[in-house]
């Protein structure tokens, strides 16, 4: 629509942009001029139904502008333009797909615009255009629409949650989706319930439904985009909160610009608008932190869905999906399991004819196996397939990477159900930790400690190391039965018993009474003097006085009257180190069930717990020992990836510009040769620091030095000898100059000299 | 002076001689033209070959549709005076027909430029009443939005236009859905005398607005509207029954275009505003309604303000007195009635 050149005098006359500013300041004055206007679109209008297919450019600009007007001024005459909404909804939802696009799209502008004046309310407006989306032919409208309805889910849930809407909205797009499984609409259910699930604006259960729905389509690309939700989504969520936490504005530095820049109203109230940002993150940060369970988590009845899932795209022969998308329902199958442990039986049995190494992308299957193994799938499920996973993998005339792949995989399944391996096989695959390879004799190294841990007895004796056969020998360490389930503990509970006990030592020892001593008027005293002690929060203080009695290792003579079974266990505790660490146990979990852990403790707890993490990360043998385990510091809930399998082999096929970004990692960037100072001080220059005093002096203009150098040497003794003793006085205070000093010398000097001179004359 | 090194460098450029360098392919001369590619086709932009002259009928329509999409104004008014003549001509020249002329032509009621516009209004004039007729709910709708537009020298000129539909065809352009009440309530709106009821206390100033309202206007905007009220409110005579009218009416299929089109069987529902007043008590009834009061009030306004204006109200208000005189307003269950019933 090329527009038509104006004369200038009609210009003047047919100036919407004027008309409408004078109606928005002053709407009771110029409502004649309104009402030619709202009678000038009600023609226009007829005019355009008349033949909205045809209509020629010039009757689309007319019509185009006179709903620009009305939509700017609607809010000024409510009365007059109560039709108008209608008026354009009607418009849009009839002829979205014959309209000029320039006139489409100022529709759908001003639909949005009247709803931002609040003439219309979400739910219409996102009722209208939803469906005009889903059914849109034309991209840029679907592209325009979306950011439309997103924009306006999102304005509308910013101060508050709007529940009705969302309700509708979800609504909606449940329907949309379960209507029709074959057709590709609802992928955009998907695409607006990922986005808001991105943002955090939806976060219940609700929509985790819609996508659960999604994934039992038929149509692929639904499908992959709604499993593709509940494997990547909540890591998506994580990485926009952090993305958006990061940025933050220094308030110095805007206050900084403001005095040299020229003073302008703009930068006032950029100004303004950074306190306000600044003081809104402060607020977000003392908030609570919103309780986001993962989208696994909020499933309503996830064994049903893995069940359809399974049934409906692995295991029925009639569906044509593609390799791709079944590995990603595989993974979503096998996460669900793994994570909420659910049991189908013909899920492992349906692995069996894709464990072979020519198989396609078979470690991201081995990846997927493992993480669908948990602790209650039966044993006599998951021999087979690690039988068959040795046989085709793991021998002496396959590659290395096929058997480290294989040892790794049979690692990651038994570290899940290691009653899945038998004697025979465990022994056999041990051996490979005589590769010559670097990659298998890891992945068999990490089979050997991870038996070592869970199950020693079926390894040799030569294999078991001393801790296992310490353990086997003092009875502490058993293979689980199947279905056994761990004992529960708090992390870091033991150093937070451990710490407590200090304190009180300490404060016992500062009161010159014995370190192990107890009772509990003493412990009452602790408390008057001690305003940080935690104790003043416990309710059993005298059952902490009492687990605290008979932990001391230190055993003293004078020590009043400790039980006599407890001193037994510690004297046990001297002689086996085993039996040690029984009672630490026992110990440990008595301050839970014993006391109540107040805020408090638990705020120690988690410093604790931080601080040991970090000497852990510190400490050269835990970390040797965590990288061999690297399922260690993975949590639970995360899923396996294809990598977790291949990892040592990635190690070892690096290229070389890998091994250059690795070597690289955390070096100053270098984009030339320079040395390190050269560097550093570009980096100072560019971010726009001054330079040292040093280098001031260093490059203070010779000429200027020169009458310095003169003076000095004219300098009479006593001038030298002040100069020479403000010297050492600054050094003493750190080379800082006094402001009155020098004066205060002189009058030192001064005085020094009588007393001289009066010495002199006695 | 004034030349400076590079002005020199740029001369000697010219007498430079390519240097050639062994192993490399001969520079490209400056007005070199790549012929490598090859085409199937070749497609001429302007290309108006043909060895006999353009016969009449397609230089109708060419000046058709350049007086109706052409981007310049000069070249619209001329089409539409090549038209004009054509059409005036004996016998006129017309090979596509009035109704398709003046669905092309319409819309330049509301064209920007002034020569133009005149030039519609001459080619309107020419063109043969009885055909002009079934364009007229096209027509009226142009019309309304011409005389609405912003720009005061097209809602000025749109009266003439109209003027000239009420010439042609007066009869249908009061009984067509929408033509009596949409344009009323266009004219009411063109000359500032609200129809809603403002809130009781509270008088706008009569000539606020974007720019005063000049007398001249006014009293043609009203003498136009006097016209139409005429047209509308005049008493209808029944034609005498003839004595085949009731054979007729049973067996010869209708002339008009639409017949049944107060049946509305096809369109979409008609609220009041679009509604067909297809007799004058009905007209009465409505414009009773919804326009007596604005009116009469619109016109005891200008008259106290004299001049030509004035002297247009006096008129409006004996055609008023004349169509309205014998309506009495509780005349019986009107329609609207039922509807609100409803």
């Amino acid at each position: 629509m090329v527009k038509r050149k104006v004369a200038a005098l009609e210009k003047i006359d047919a100036d919407f942009a004027s008309l409408q500013y004078k109606i928005r300041r002053d709407p009771k004055s110029y409502k004649d001029d309104f009402l030619k206007q709202w009678e000038q679109y009600e023609a226009q209008r007829e005019i355009f139904f008349m033949s909205p297919t045809t209509a020629a450019a010039d009757s689309v600009e007319s019509f185009h502008n006179m709903i620009d007007l009305i939509a700017h001024v609607a809010d000024c005459y409510p009365e007059e333009t109560q039709t108008f909404p209608d008026d354009l909804k009607a418009i849009v939802s009839q002829n979205h797909e014959t309209l000029h696009h320039e006139l489409r799209d100022k529709v759908v502008g001003s639909l949005v615009l009247l709803r931002r004046k609040e003439v219309i309310d979400s739910t219409s407006l996102l009722t209208t255009l939803f469906p005009i989306l889903v059914s849109s032919r034309s991209k840029s409208m679907r592209e325009m629409l979306f950011q439309k309805i997103l924009s306006d889910m999102r304005n509308s849930n910013s101060k508050s949650t709007n529940h009705p809407l969302n309700r509708t909205i979800q609504a909606v797009l449940y329907n949309l989706v379960t209507a029709d499984r074959a057709s590709p609409r609802a992928i955009w259910a998907i695409k607006l319930t990922r986005e808001l699930w991105k943002r955090q604006v939806w976060t219940d259960a609700k929509p985790v439904d819609v996508m659960k729905e999604a994934c039992l389509a038929d149509n692929e690309k639904v499908i992959i985009g709604a499993v593709r939700f509940f494997l990547g989504g909540d890591k998506e969520r994580e990485e926009l909160e952090d993305e958006s936490s990061d940025e933050e504005i220094d308030l110095a530095k805007v206050k900084h610009q403001i005095t040299i820049n020229k003073k302008s109203r703009k930068q006032k109230e950029a100004y303004k608008k950074a306190v306000d940002k600044v003081k809104r993150q402060e607020k977000k940060k003392s908030k609570p932190h919103p309780l986001n369970f993962s989208a696994l988590h909020l499933l309503h009845d996830p064994q049903e869905f893995a069940d359809q899932l399974f049934t409906k795209h692995l295991q029925s022969t009639k569906n044509k999906l593609s390799l791709d998308t079944k590995l990603l329902v595989l993974q979503l199958i096998t996460r669900l399991v793994g994570l909420h442990k659910l049991t189908i039986v013909p899920l492992y049995s349906w692995f069996i004819k894709y464990l072979t190494p020519k198989q396609q992308s078979v470690t991201s299957i081995l990846a997927s196996l493992a993480q669908g193994v948990h602790n209650l799938v039966p044993p006599d499920a998951l021999e087979p397939l690690i039988q068959k996973i040795a046989n085709e993998f793991v021998s002496e005339a396959s590659a290395s990477e096929v058997a480290a792949v294989g040892l790794n995989a049979i690692r990651e399944i038994c570290s899940r159900q290691s009653l899945a391996m038998t004697e025979t096989l465990l022994q056999d695959l041990v051996q490979y930790r005589k590769s010559k390879d670097k990659g298998v004799m890891m992945a068999a190294k990490g089979l050997l400690s991870l038996y070592r841990e869970v199950g020693a007895e079926m390894l040799k004796k030569r294999d078991r190391g001393k801790d296992a056969a310490m353990g086997l020998s003092s009875g502490l360490m058993k293979q689980r039965k199947f279905g056994e389930e761990e004992v529960g503990g708090i992390e870091g509970l033991d150093l937070l018993a451990k710490w407590k006990e200090e304190q009180r030592k300490r404060k016992r020892a500062e009161k010159g009474l014995p370190e192990d001593g107890s009772d509990a008027s003493d412990d009452e005293k602790d408390k008057d003097e001690d305003g940080f002690n935690s104790d003043e929060w416990e309710v059993g203080s005298e059952d902490s006085s009492d687990s605290g009695e008979w932990i001391n290792v230190e055993h003293s003579s004078d020590e009043d009257e400790p039980a006599p079974k407890k001193r037994k266990g510690e004297e046990d505790g001297d002689e086996d180190n085993a039996e040690d660490e029984a009672a630490e146990l026992e110990r440990m979990t008595k301050l839970a069930t014993t006391t109540i852990l107040t805020p408090a403790d638990l705020a120690k707890l988690q410093e604790l717990r931080a601080a040991a993490s970090v000497q852990k990360a510190m400490g050269g043998k835990f970390r040797k020992r965590q990288q061999q385990n690297p399922d260690g510091p993975t949590h639970a809930d995360d899923g396996l990836t294809a990598e977790n399998i291949e990892a040592p082999i990635r190690l070892r096929k690096l290229t070389k510009e890998e091994k250059v970004a690795l070597a690289k990692e955390g070096k100053p960037d270098r984009d030339e040769h320079k040395s390190t100072q050269a560097i550093r001080k570009s980096k100072k220059d560019a971010a726009g620091k001054s330079t040292s005093n040093r280098e001031k002096q260093r490059k203070k203009n010779f000429l200027m030095t020169l009458g310095k150098a003169k003076s000095k040497q004219k300098r009479s003794l006593i001038e030298t000898r002040k100069v020479l003793k403000g010297h050492v006085e600054r050094s003493t205070r750190g080379g800082r100059r006094r402001n009155d000093q020098e004066r205060e010398i002189d009058k030192f000097d001064v005085e020094q000299i009588k007393q001289h001179v009066a010495s002199v004359k006695l | 002076m004034g030349s400076s090194a590079r002005k020199k460098a740029e001369k000697k450029k010219d007498f430079q001689k390519p240097k050639y360098k062994v192993g490399k392919a001969k520079p490209k001369a400056s007005n070199f033209t790549d012929t490598s590619f090859k085409s199937k086709a070749i497609v001429m932009n302007q290309q108006s070959l043909s060895t006999i002259a353009p016969d009449v009928v397609q230089q109708f329509k060419h000046n058709l549709s350049l007086a109706s999409s052409s981007r310049s104004d000069k070249q619209r008014r001329d089409a539409l005076a090549y038209l004009t003549s054509q059409l005036s001509s004996h016998p006129p020249v017309n090979p596509v027909g009035t109704n398709i002329l003046l669905s092309k032509l319409l819309p330049l009621i509301s064209d920007s430029s002034t020569p133009v516009r005149s030039q519609l209004l001459k080619l309107l004039r020419t063109l043969p009443e009885d055909e002009a007729k079934h364009s007229t709910e096209q027509a009226i709708m142009f019309i309304r939005a011409g005389m609405t537009h912003l720009s005061a020298d097209i809602s000025g000129d749109s009266l003439g236009v109209m003027e000239w539909l009420l010439d042609v065809a007066e009869d249908e352009l009061v009984t067509i859905p929408g033509g009596w009440v949409k344009t009323l309530s266009t004219f009411c709106v063109t000359m500032g005398w609200s129809l809603s009821s403002a809130a009781p206390g509270w008088t706008s100033a009569p000539r606020t607005g974007l720019r005063a309202k000049d007398a001249q206007t006014l009293a043609r905007q009203i003498s136009t509207l006097s016209r139409f009220l005429q047209a509308g409110l005049k008493s209808e005579t029944a034609a005498a029954p003839g004595p085949e009218e009731y054979w007729d009416n049973l067996y010869r299929l209708p002339r008009s275009s639409n017949a049944f089109e107060y049946l509305n069987l096809l369109g979409s529902r008609r609220d009041e505003e679009g509604e067909m007043y297809p007799n004058r008590e009905a007209r009465q009834q409505v414009f009773y309604r919804r326009f007596f009061d604005p009116v009469t009030k619109g016109i005891e306004k200008v008259k106290k303000e004299g001049g030509a204006a004035g002297r247009a109200a006096v008129g409006l208000d004996q055609v008023l007195k004349d169509g309205m005189g014998d309506y009495a307003a509780s005349a019986g269950m009107d329609a609207q009635d039922l509807l609100n019933l409803w």
